[in-house]
């Protein structure tokens, strides 16, 4: 009960002082109940119709068909440059793949290179001499 | 003494369309809602007698209506409305029988608490009740409703058809009213 009320309620209590005679409601309800005119009731068909049964498939198509519909707008929507880029970064990416390589390579200098080439020349010139 | 059978609202509702089943359903309808629909005729009749024939008559309406109840409101919240309906009713006809205003409820319904034998209240009881009288008519159903039942607003609102924040606003006239009432007296 709210704060509002809380005075009344403090002072007069919730009995509103009204009686009634002994055993009045039990009484009341046997004579109620025999006083019933007789009435006709047309039975309910407790059956869910045709509707009420499809309704739940029904509302689930809608979902997913509204979520196509959306998918649908929102690629129509989006520009085809944008898809053009995404590829270009894509194959750009793939390309990079030797970049890789050549960070390993990055703590060989040309200088390196040149003497193991002219190591492996001269070996290779050496060896026929042996052979012979 | 046979053990009182569990009320089941659904079931008893399902049985009231079975034509071979609804008296006995109305039977439990009837102990069920009895006492409380009493206790809210009376508070709006005043007098025993008169709630003991408003509240029959409310069943007889409920009962030969009740190939229109279809479910879609609660059991309470329709006969509720049957009850207030037939209260206004009959304080309405009443008045007009004494030859009294329409808009006369205060003089109506304290001449109706000083004259109901079943009222033993005390004086602060009976000042209560005068104080209750001095209400407009719907304040007085929902302070009744609401100070009495503890009624939720908004069953209170299905009932009366009225939106909740005007209900409040109706509760919170009512109190301020009677706290007027009772500080003058």
């Amino acid at each position: 009960m709210k704060q509002e009320d809380s005075t009344i309620l403090k002072k007069y209590g919730k009995d509103p002082g009204f009686k009634v005679p002994e055993n009045y409601f039990a009484d009341f309800n046997r004579r109620m109940t025999e006083m019933l005119p007789d009435v006709e009731i047309t039975p309910v068909d407790v059956k869910p119709t045709m509707w009420q049964r499809v309704k739940p498939l029904v509302y689930m198509a809608a979902m997913f068909a509204g979520l196509w519909c959306m998918m649908s707008i929102f690629s129509h929507f989006t520009p085809q440059g944008n898809m053009d880029n995404v590829r270009a970064v894509a194959e750009k990416l793939y390309d990079d793949k030797g970049n890789v390589d050549d960070f390993i390579m990055s703590g060989v200098s040309d200088y390196d290179i040149l003497n193991y080439e002219d190591s492996v020349q001269m070996s290779n010139e050496e060896e026929p001499a042996i052979k012979k | 003494m046979a053990a009182r059978e569990k009320y089941d609202e659904a079931q008893v509702v399902e049985q009231l369309h079975d034509p071979k089943l609804c008296k006995a359903a109305f039977g439990k309808v009837i102990e069920h809602y009895s006492s409380q629909l009493y206790w809210q005729i009376r508070r709006m009749v005043i007098d025993h007698d008169d709630a003991n024939d408003v509240l029959q008559n409310t069943f007889l309406k409920a009962w030969t209506s009740i190939d229109n109840f279809r479910g879609d409101a609660k059991l309470s919240t329709w006969l509720y409305k049957i009850a207030i309906n037939e209260s206004i009713t009959f304080v309405n006809r009443k008045k007009a029988m004494n030859q009294m205003s329409i808009d006369d409820d205060e003089s109506f319904l304290v001449n109706q608490l000083e004259s109901d034998e079943w009222f033993d209240g005390d004086e602060a009881q009976r000042n209560l009740q005068r104080a209750i009288a001095t209400l407009p008519e719907k304040q007085r159903l929902v302070f009744n409703l609401r100070y009495y039942d503890e009624m939720k607003y908004d069953e209170m609102s299905e009932i009366l058809g009225t939106s909740e924040g005007a209900l409040k606003a109706s509760y919170h006239h009512a109190v301020k009213k009677i706290e007027q009432f009772l500080g003058e007296t």
